[in-house]
């Protein structure tokens, strides 16, 4: 048997960690990197390459890389539209895409409406792109057990975590992309529940938790109470189209219009890094400046300053935005505000400064954030897995399924059956009839969601239960039945009482993979090209640059910059580090391993004795012998 | 001909009989496929009783998660898995069901084999003791309406829909007293006459009807004071 994992596959980075001697730990890098950035780019000879890599294709080759990809999970064409606008790859649902005649589906299962995102000239489910980033943090995690000299370093299991707000369509197909990296999926399991799990380890606490859980491109808000070591959800909501990826494209658009011309894709991911790299910024200090020295169609660049007031004026709509899930989350536990215990932060975006005081101000207390936002949830997932594969029972998690579950029924009403926040497991079971004489047949319509009418629900499912005795109408009894398992994926099946006809089926939602699909994309999955070990230290050293070309440049940029060193730079030393920070920069660009290794070792040189005094002034002790990555 | 309850299980693993309300194998320790549908109570180990301590129920719903959830059952075999997650989400029904006053005493009157409190058609028929109320309540609301559409002063429409709202909430009150009352009185008539015992329930069935009926009227004189206040 291999090893296991807990995975955060998140919207923009991704994570793995594992419990080693019952504590959970990220795999880093060897940058110390745990985020894997949620990209993934095709190269000329169709080699697959994820994260900073591929982040950096985005600056060179952007029709050939895709991120953001996890708003495309388990969604239909017409969802994504707006979305699609925005980003430079194309999103279809192109029929006869790939593979072979009628998509290999089973005979009466309708055909699968996925969509799909074209990179060059291939299109790509997002299930697909998934799999790669999963597939890379499964290599990550096999080279950390390799290195620490396991026998058996495979890594073949993991629990994935999903936004608690997901469906069942997102919940599926992030399954099928844990099947297509080569991953026995021991379980999917809410995100903020996954964080409250890490808090929980060593703090042995009781009580009312809310966890706050505003990522790259999903919020989530969770109402826990945690006693005896068991986690129990009480409610949960949130938006599935709401995060950090949101700021940036408000802040990219404003710099394009400012710009007030069309620009081409290769300047837009340009501007896009550099506004991302203000925003974090501004989560440190009240100003900065967005700073793009040149680009493809950019010749003089971009540079502008901006204050956090302004970035915060300019997002509070968003923000904003998470105030109704938390009421309502609040409402459905029939808890008020001041019945909670404890807030935890989790996601990235809670490192912005106004997050924080909404937060504060909605439960009344100081949010803790002890834990790394973007690391915590990786954390829990670890822990979930290692309660899976040994049988501890001193945790348990019990969570909630977010949205409701029933069945049209005439004139286009959502009959429920399960009621959102549920405890999962969770079954309901409700009978039906037919409304004609003589009628053989009837049409299950699976919805999800919480409105009246089922059109609109969100469409899971449809299936024909047939071989109803003709009967006068009225008089068959239907009994619909549903199951919700621990991954909270729904299975159902419906039966007439008088006669036992049964059908089952596993819901395999409208705008999902059919089993066919899955089974023939797993098979071409090994025909795609990974990097090879050459490849490979290219692009360690490259990242090993880049962490350090960042720290470095947001070390100048700092606005205390002047007061933190002064009197303390020997002369020209700025101007011999803006030398070995150009000379990094170019080095990354090139193929030259051993450039790239000894301008970074240069500039990590030119910079320590700044690093010394940063970190001397700032934090007003002495660390001597720390390099500028520590700062 | 009439049928019997089957009083027994056989457990999958061993083939020993086990009492039908008991979760795991008496002699293997393995989970039992569940044996019937129907009672909570007896599901969590609890009498058929309407005054519930609903913190005593809290931790037999943990204890019992702990015993059964799915994530305990990964490596099991197919059966206990399935019966791991049957039980499981049952456990989850019966808790949410028992933890709510008003379904507890829903569901002990359909154990008790009581007709549903919630009609099929959802049009429930006045019932009796609030005909005379119910008249002069949407005869007030009528007029309110006129009142509202006609561009009345809406601080004097609210107090109107005050003042309606004042004896409807009184009734109220006093349904969750009688309900009160009856529950307990259920609880003390353990090993009482069938009758007597049937008695308390038919009770129970009425306020609720009434109850529901009330909930209803309230919500519509909300509504009314919503739409003023827009």
């Amino acid at each position: 048997m291999g090893n296991v994992v807990g995975i955060d596959l998140g919207t923009t980075n991704s994570l793995v960690a594992y419990v080693k001697d019952g504590v959970p730990v990220v795999i880093r890098d060897e940058s110390g990197d745990a985020l894997v950035p949620s990209v993934v780019s095709v190269g000329g000879d169709g080699t697959i390459f994820v994260g900073r890599e591929a982040q950096r294709r985005l600056l060179t080759t952007p029709s050939r890389t895709a991120y953001s990809v996890k708003r495309f999970m388990g969604r239909g064409i017409e969802d994504v539209r707006e979305d699609a606008g925005l980003l430079p790859f194309r999103v279809g649902a192109p029929r006869q895409a790939r593979g072979g005649p009628s998509d290999g589906s089973r005979a009466g299962e309708p055909e699968s409406q996925v969509l799909r995102i074209q990179i060059a000239d291939k299109w790509f489910t997002p299930p697909e792109l998934s799999a790669f980033v999963l597939r890379e943090l499964k290599r990550r995690a096999e080279e950390h057990f390799r290195e620490r000299g396991d026998f058996d370093f495979e890594v073949d299991r993991a629990v994935i975590t999903v936004p608690a707000y997901f469906n069942d369509a997102q919940r599926t197909a992030t399954r099928d992309a844990g099947r297509l990296a080569g991953l026995e999926v021991l379980r999917i399991i809410n995100e903020p529940t996954a964080a409250s799990l890490a808090y929980g380890l060593d703090t042995r606490n009781r009580g009312t938790i809310a966890v706050y859980d505003l990522g790259g491109g999903t919020f989530d808000i969770s109402i826990l109470k945690v006693e005896d070591g068991v986690f129990q959800v009480l409610a949960t909501n949130g938006d599935t189209h709401l995060g950090g990826d949101d700021i940036d494209a408000l802040l990219t658009e404003q710099a394009l219009s400012e710009i007030g011309r069309a620009v081409p894709p290769e300047a837009v991911q340009a501007l896009r890094t550099a506004v991302i790299q203000a925003k974090w910024d501004l989560s440190e200090f009240e100003e900065t400046e967005i700073r793009v020295d040149s680009a493809p169609g950019l010749p003089t660049g971009y540079r502008r300053r901006i204050t956090r007031a302004e970035l915060e004026r300019l997002m509070h709509p968003l923000v904003d935005r998470t105030i109704g899930p938390c009421r309502q989350a609040l409402a459905d536990a029939g808890l008020q505000p001041s019945d909670i215990d404890e807030a935890v932060l989790v996601g990235g975006s809670t490192r912005i400064p106004l997050v924080r005081r909404l937060v504060a101000e909605l439960f009344g207390r100081e949010p803790h954030a002890e834990l790394n936002p973007d690391e915590v949830v990786a954390l829990g997932a670890a822990v979930q897995a290692d309660i899976l594969i040994s049988g501890r029972r001193e945790m348990l998690l019990l969570d909630v399924t977010p949205l409701s579950l029933g069945i049209e029924t005439m004139g286009g009403v959502t009959s429920k059956i399960i009621l959102r926040n549920s405890t999962i497991p969770a079954s309901g079971r409700e009978m039906f009839t037919t409304f004609a004489d003589n009628q053989t047949a009837v049409d299950i319509h699976v919805l999800q969601g919480e409105r009246e009418l089922a059109a609109d629900c969100r469409s899971l499912a449809r299936f024909r239960l047939r071989g109803i005795p003709p009967m006068p109408a009225g008089l068959p009894r239907i009994e619909v039945r549903f199951q919700i398992d621990a991954d909270g994926i729904l299975s159902v099946s419906a039966r007439e009482l008088r006669t036992s006809v049964e059908q089952t089926i596993e819901v395999k939602p409208s705008y999902g993979l059919t089993d066919a699909e899955v089974e023939r994309m797993l098979i071409e999955s090994f025909e795609h090209a990974e990097a090879d070990v050459e490849a490979r230290l290219l692009i360690d050293a490259r990242n090993e640059a880049e962490t350090v070309v960042q720290a470095t440049e947001k070390l100048l940029r700092r606005p205390d910059f002047d007061e933190l060193t002064a009197g303390a730079l020997a002369p020209g030393e700025r101007e011999r580090i803006e030398a070995a920070l150009a000379e990094a920069r170019q080095a990354i660009g090139t193929s030259d391993r051993e450039l790239v290794q000894r301008k970074t070792e240069a500039l990590n040189h030119a910079t320590r004795h700044l690093a010394e005094v940063v970190m001397d002034r700032s934090v007003r002790e002495a660390l001597a012998g720390r390099n500028v990555k520590d700062v | 001909m009439s049928v019997r309850p089957v009083q027994t299980l056989e457990c999958r693993n061993c083939g020993a009989g086990a009492p039908v309300d008991e979760h795991f194998c008496p002699q293997c320790n393995r989970i039992l496929a569940l044996g019937r549908y129907g009672d909570y109570f007896a599901f969590f180990g609890l009498p058929r009783r309407l005054g519930l301590d609903v913190q005593d129920l809290e931790r037999r719903f943990r204890d019992l998660s702990r015993k059964f959830h799915p994530d305990y059952f990964y490596n099991a075999p197919a059966a206990e898995r399935l019966a791991s997650l049957e039980r499981s989400s049952y456990l989850n029904d019966a808790y949410r069901i028992l933890r709510n006053p008003v379904a507890r005493i829903e569901h002990l009157l359909a154990i008790e084999g009581l007709p549903p409190v919630k009609s099929d058609d959802g049009s429930a028929k006045v019932p009796p003791a609030l005909l005379e109320e119910v008249f002069a309540l949407n005869e007030e609301l009528d007029e309110i309406r006129e009142l509202r559409e006609a561009g009345g002063d809406a601080p004097q429409i609210r107090a109107r829909l005050d003042a309606a709202r004042r004896p409807v909430d009184a009734r109220r009150d006093e349904h969750e007293r009688r309900i009160q009352e009856l529950s307990a009185r259920w609880d003390r008539q353990e090993g009482a006459a069938a009758a007597d015992r049937h008695a308390t329930l038919e009770a129970l069935r009425e306020q609720l009807l009434e109850r529901n009926y009330i909930n209803n009227l309230i919500a519509t004189i909300e509504r009314e004071m919503t739409s003023v206040g827009a």
